[in-house]
């Protein structure tokens, strides 16, 4: 996809055919998206604000609950035992993403080949459907768009606090 | 007197037709001359008539000689794109019928008009009805040195971008040609609306971009120019207004949608922009305003390719059509630039240069 050809054509004419070069980077912008949700670096707390959501039994595996502080509203997962907090307000139109539903996605793949994967970690804004990754807020659609994540802890009653 | 400017144009879309001179049967494979006396060269068309004709009274599109010297030489065309009738050999109800007639049209193509000026580029004709042959074809007429693409009408049994026809698109990639969609035949298979049959030339001709929109959604969501990277796809005669629409509307369902054709790594839009070329002709002509903002939205600057239709009813001229507050440098693009990298032409310059070497006293465009 961004190797420059040298395809030579019937009458051998020097000039490059077009297609597609690509965006100065390695990967395209969807193979880029998945990277970094592949990754799935645990984010980090920016303010040192603590907030807390309620006790980490409340929270099945699957479930979620959304917590507000003030004008921030913040949904928490529970994935598989481990807890993710997203900010509950979709990038497009501001709606309240964490009310969407949970699901899988396929993964970037060859041509009509299905490659579905992240079961359980893609959450479906309510609104218009765009998909976001739980674990790392990134959307699925494109190289840029992002929705903020925040670290989750048990502190020692067992509550659940996001570290804002 | 000081030189006027020299500004020259390719033709991606002129419209040549067998003559008593120049006829067409000579070239149609031995073994089907019996069948084709027997009726089996049978087609259903759309049966639409232009109450007019299609031709303008003025010219004809007969003679490769005469259509150098008036079309070529009078607009600086330095070179001029053949769109045979046999574009439409896939609307032959015979299977193998239509694969030697896309036989014919190439070899007759071939020997005379690209015979006759070396200006001439052509369109491999071929039966997308039967893929591995048209294949075949593409492989065997696309190595004449004057072939640029494959010629097809958008009339079909299937969306192009379904992978039956990957083959075609294989053997275009495999010999560097451009896969080329003109309008035509609407109506021969199905209707040429979803909705049903129009009452009208009229109606059918505003129409038949329909058709063309069906196949660019498919050939992009099912993965063509992720499987076929260096293909490159051309819409004829459809004109360009509703390409902004598609690009825009796919974008969008492509936020919530991606994940149902999870091989597109890009935006839809950007696989169009660089894979998708258009040509003007018959160019929406609204106010100049109207014009040059459509021309920002389709990025005519890569994707629009001049084209007169000549000799059909609704040419256009490269004089008259383009708005006259149109940049320099875009209209370069799209009288010359586009199609040259497009098609692999010469540059500009040196067409220029040849223009003015061949035509001395060349009237200024």
């Amino acid at each position: 996809m961004t190797e420059k050809s040298d395809v030579s054509s019937p009458d051998s004419d020097p000039r490059p055919m077009l297609f597609n070069t690509g965006y100065g980077t390695e990967n395209t912008p969807l193979d880029f998206a998945f990277k970094i949700i592949e990754e799935a670096r645990p984010p980090k707390a920016r303010s040192g604000k603590r907030l807390t959501v309620c006790a980490a039994a409340e929270i099945p595996v699957g479930g979620r609950r959304i917590v507000t502080d003030g004008p921030l509203s913040i949904g928490v997962f529970n994935i598989n035992g481990t807890f993710y907090a997203v900010r509950n307000v979709c990038p497009h139109y501001g709606a309240p993403l964490c009310q969407g539903t949970i699901h899988g996605t396929h993964r970037p793949s060859d041509v009509h080949e299905f490659d579905p994967g992240l079961q359980g970690r893609i959450l479906r804004c309510p609104w218009h459907g765009w998909e976001f990754d739980i674990i790392t807020g990134k959307g699925c659609f494109d190289e840029k768009t992002k929705v903020a994540t925040y670290p989750v802890e048990t502190d020692e009653s067992g509550d659940l606090v996001i570290l804002l | 007197m000081p030189v006027e400017p020299i500004l020259p144009v390719i033709d991606c879309d002129i419209h040549p037709s067998p003559s008593k001179d120049l006829p067409l049967e000579p070239f149609i494979p031995e073994d089907f001359r019996e069948a084709l006396r027997q009726g089996m060269g049978s087609n259903k068309s759309h049966a639409y008539a232009n109450p007019f004709g299609v031709t303008r009274r003025d010219v004809n599109c007969h003679d490769p000689v005469k259509v150098a010297a008036d079309h070529l030489d009078r607009y600086n065309i330095a070179y001029g794109i053949l769109q045979p009738p046999g574009m439409q050999v896939s609307i032959i109800h015979n299977i193998d019928v239509a694969n030697a007639m896309a036989v014919a049209w190439n070899d007759w193509q071939i020997n005379t008009w690209l015979a006759a000026d070396k200006r001439y580029r052509g369109s491999v004709c071929c039966n997308m009805n039967d893929p591995p042959a048209a294949a075949k074809e593409i492989r065997r007429a696309g190595k004449h040195p004057q072939m640029v693409q494959i010629s097809v009408t958008t009339e079909a049994l299937n969306l192009y971008g379904r992978r039956n026809y990957f083959p075609v698109y294989e053997a275009c990639q495999e010999m560097g040609l451009v896969f080329c969609m003109h309008v035509g035949g609407e109506g021969s298979y199905n209707s040429s609306t979803p909705i049903g049959h129009p009452s009208t030339y009229f109606e059918w001709h505003t129409g038949v971009p329909v058709t063309c929109m069906s196949h660019l959604i498919s050939i992009v969501a099912e993965g063509v120019f992720e499987k076929f990277p260096k293909l490159n796809v051309m819409f004829t005669e459809g004109g360009v207004g509703w390409f902004p629409h598609v690009m825009w509307r796919m974008d969008k369902n492509f936020k919530a949608l991606r994940a149902t054709t999870p091989w597109l790594k890009r935006l839809p839009s950007e696989y169009m922009i660089d894979h998708v070329r258009f040509t003007t002709q018959p160019m929406e002509e609204t106010t100049p305003e109207n014009q040059l903002n459509m021309l920002t939205m389709i990025h005519a600057d890569k994707t629009l390719c001049f084209s007169t239709d000549f000799p059909h009813w609704d040419f256009d001229a490269p004089d008259v059509i383009l708005p006259r507050k149109i940049p320099p440098e875009l209209k370069k693009r799209i009288l010359y630039e586009n199609a040259a990298e497009l098609y692999r032409l010469p540059s500009i310059e040196q067409a220029t240069e040849t223009l003015r070497a061949s035509q001395p006293v060349a009237q200024p465009m």
